[in-house]
């Protein structure tokens, strides 16, 4: 900073003028990410917002203002209620597994050990695979009559599983997949995080005669849990948007069992032209998003150590 | 270096300013450089033939969403037309799906930048009618007087509405039944004479289906779970699929497809599959050709457009019947499916002009028999049939000539003529989760029921909408 500023900045008799000042500079950094935001964000939700209280024509344009209609039938609509179950098994089956998993394998690639830089890229290298490319290996191996699972248990003698055919199964199958998907990602995230942790504390720890899974829980964990609460905020996120896989592998059925939100919400919109309750359905979600990362932010932040 | 950082600052959002009006401009640099483009062409044009200067080539855009075998062919057909004459330019654009496609043509419809021919499948029709954004083709042919009584008559009623014929039908293809004739010979069935109604569909599919312990090994029967399938299944019986005669004399208000044709469609279904004598095999189409392949299942559904394919890799001989028909009912035939070339009306004359030609162009028997060999679509001008190449292909495939003797054989009928309604993608996936849900056990009348009323509901909502 200037000395002339700092002289300036000492001149408090003109206080409001420098506030200003400053309130200008502040809109002067912040406006290209204000201006983006509006554009892509701001703008897209407001009219979002603004269609969910209509019925859309031909044109897609709002031409039947219908108050909460769309509301009202999506809270009644049964193939709503389904897709609401779906997405939420969904989410607990996805998101606490594929953490555990990463972080398992994170664990056992933080041990340093000679030729553990192949290890590492193995465990990342589903990141650098599109949804679209891994769903099309995934939809192979699933495929009723000639997929790796469906012949490997045939070799082995069992009964034959429909895995993207069975109600019972499909969403099971869309998880795994999830999860194979995920597991890079979060893994390149929790082992960066591992090796942020101090040396010395695990040092300290053992000259105090502390066993592996002691230093796992007192140590490992509490250093990790910022990085860990960062991981799982947006696993959550993701999985409640999840669309790619869902769109590749089955197409939202058998019996809706994998029509997961945001597949429905594409279906309405861009299949059946209902902009008005696509809408509504997409507001749903925005808030479903919004209550669970508020409630994480005010519950699960307060586990977190940060240094 | 503060000021250096607000420097930086200011610049970046310039950039980000000009990124953003950037497309506006592009467009105009796009333009200039056609522009530029067709005014090359003309001086060549005019330095080749300098009597003839006002000749000036046209070019007109064409979306389509024909991938693989289909768009090769396209490509070359469209090559040679331009190759035929000099006064216009066909520009073929892939735009995905038929889907994807008509999303897009959504939002460009009526502007300027809209294509001048458009692709889209037949259930789009009505949308396409009521959107305002095209020009019939019947305008063409009364001012020109174009005789369309040589093209295969099936085909244009379903593209007529209101005695205007709206599109210009391009693709075309109607269902099938294709069965593995080794299969009905190991079970004692006769191949060459293979079962025709439902009832008879049950009794082959008892007598082909394998089983091995707890798993089937072959089915007998398969229909993909497809609205359009069960369209036609209801379609043959001469049942409506919405009120107001599908539609086709007034707007639709009402889904028909759960009465007692539909209903019998899927006690088919039902009791088959009670019976394990019915293979579920999804929604993809590549997934039951593949078990059709491999002999998980002996009898299935499939468009006439992938009989060819079928019939040339499987390792076995492949038979080719027409659809099953209810025993309760007579045969009437089947619906056209496939796609229809629509003329967008916001461009410029010349632009329709050439479309309009190149529609002609289409309809020639060389085309047509081009066509119909390359991707076993239908020829829609019959003439076609004649040409050598198409008489040769058959000698090798007998089966193909059942497809065209299936749909010349259909009697027209507002039942075969096929439903006209702007929400049938929707309609169409009502039906898809009432079939899974049948699959699963839920009884058929209910199944069709719960199909019916969310069909009705999005009926009633594009109705309101767009009064």
């Amino acid at each position: 900073m200037k000395p002339e500023v700092e002289m300036k900045l000492q001149n408090k008799t003109s206080a409001p003028k420098w506030q200003f000042i400053y309130w200008r500079r502040a809109i002067l950094y912040l406006w290209p990410s204000i201006l983006l935001f509006s554009v892509f964000l701001f703008y897209p939700l407001l009219k979002t917002f603004y269609l969910s209280f209509f019925l859309t024509d031909q044109q897609g344009m709002a031409n039947v203002f219908v108050g909460l209609e769309n509301y009202q039938y999506i809270i009644q609509s049964e193939s709503f209620h389904k897709s609401i179950r779906a997405t939420l098994i969904f989410v607990l089956l996805t998101v606490p597994t594929s953490v555990i998993i990463s972080l398992f394998l994170a664990l056992i690639a933080n041990e340093k050990l000679k030729g553990i830089g192949f290890f590492r890229t193995l465990f990342a290298s589903t990141m650098g695979i599109s949804v679209a490319a891994s769903a099309v290996v995934w939809l192979f191996i699933f495929h009723p009559s000639m997929g790796l699972f469906n012949q490997l248990i045939n070799t082995l003698g069992g009964s034959e599983i429909e895995w993207l055919l069975d109600p019972q199964w499909a969403l099971l199958s869309i998880s795994i997949t999830t999860i194979w998907m995920n597991i890079g990602f979060t893994f390149l995230i929790l082992l960066g995080g591992l090796q942020n942790i101090d040396e010395h504390l695990y040092e300290s720890a053992r000259i105090n005669g502390a066993g592996y899974f002691y230093q796992l829980r007192r140590i490992t964990l509490p250093m990790l849990s910022p990085t860990l609460f960062f991981v799982i905020t947006v696993s959550l996120i993701n999985a409640f948007q999840t669309f790619g896989q869902v769109d590749i592998l089955t197409q939202g059925g058998p019996s809706e069992s994998t029509n997961l939100i945001v597949y429905s919400i594409y279906r309405e919109a861009f299949v059946n032209y209902q902009f008005g309750t696509a809408s509504a359905q997409s507001i749903f979600l925005f808030l479903c998003i919004l209550i669970v990362t508020i409630l994480q932010f005010r519950f699960g932040e307060r586990k977190v150590h940060y240094q | 270096m503060k000021k250096f950082l607000i420097y930086l600052l200011v610049m970046t959002s310039f950039l980000i300013v000009t990124a953003c009006s950037n497309d506006a401009e592009g467009e105009e640099n796009e333009e200039n450089e056609t522009n530029t483009e067709e005014s090359a062409t003309e001086s060549n044009d005019s330095s080749e033939e300098t009597s003839d200067s006002e000749n000036e080539t046209v070019e007109a855009v064409f979306w389509h969403a024909m991938s693989g075998a289909g768009q090769e062919s396209l490509e070359e057909i469209v090559q040679s037309f331009n190759d035929s004459q000099d006064n216009y330019r066909i520009i073929p654009e892939f735009q995905g799906s038929y889907e994807e496609a008509l999303t897009k043509f959504r939002s460009v419809g009526g502007t300027n930048d809209a294509p001048a021919i458009i692709q889209t499948f037949e259930v789009g029709t009505k949308y396409m009618i009521d959107s305002g954004f095209i020009e019939p083709v019947q305008s063409f042919i009364d001012e020109e007087g174009y005789d369309i009584s040589q093209l295969e008559e099936n085909i244009l009623n379903y593209y007529t509405v209101d005695g205007q014929l709206y599109s210009m039908p391009f693709n075309s293809s109607t269902p099938v039944m294709l069965y593995n004739k080794d299969a009905f010979e190991e079970a004692g069935l006769d191949p060459d004479n293979p079962p025709q109604t439902f009832a008879e569909i049950k009794e082959a599919g008892e007598k082909l289906t394998i089983t091995d312990g707890d798993n089937t090994e072959r089915y007998g029967f398969s229909i993909l779970n497809y609205g359009w399938f069960f369209e036609e299944l209801v379609a043959t019986q001469g049942g409506l699929f919405v009120n107001h005669d599908n539609g086709r004399t007034d707007d639709a208000t009402e889904a028909l497809f759960n009465e007692e044709e539909g209903l019998r469609v899927f006690e088919l279904i039902d009791d088959m599959n009670q019976a394990g004598t019915y293979g579920n095999f999804g929604s993809n189409w590549d997934d039951i050709r593949a078990a059709f392949q491999t002999e998980n299942t002996a009898m299935y559904l499939d468009s006439s457009a992938g009989v060819a394919n079928t019939v040339e890799t499987a390792p076995f001989d492949v038979g080719v019947s027409y659809i099953p028909y209810s025993d309760e009912a007579e045969r009437n035939g089947v619906i056209i499916g496939g796609a229809s070339l629509w003329m967008s009306n916001g461009i410029d004359e010349s632009q329709q002009e050439a479309a309009w030609e190149f529609m002609k162009y289409l309809q020639t028997s060389e085309i047509q028999a081009k066509w119909h060999i390359d991707t076993g679509y239908f020829a829609i001008n019959p003439s076609a049939y004649e040409e050598d190449i198409v008489q040769e292909k058959w000698e090798e495939y007998p089966q193909l000539k059942v497809t065209v003797d299936q749909l010349q054989e259909t009697e027209s009928t507002y039942a075969t003529q096929g439903a006209l309604i702007s929400v049938f993608p929707e309609a169409r996936q009502q039906v898809v989760t009432a079939m899974e849900n049948l699959l699963e056990g839920t009884d058929p009348q209910e199944a069709l029921d719960a199909a019916k009323e969310e069909t009705d509901r999005v009926i009633e909502q594009a109705n309101r909408a767009n009064q």
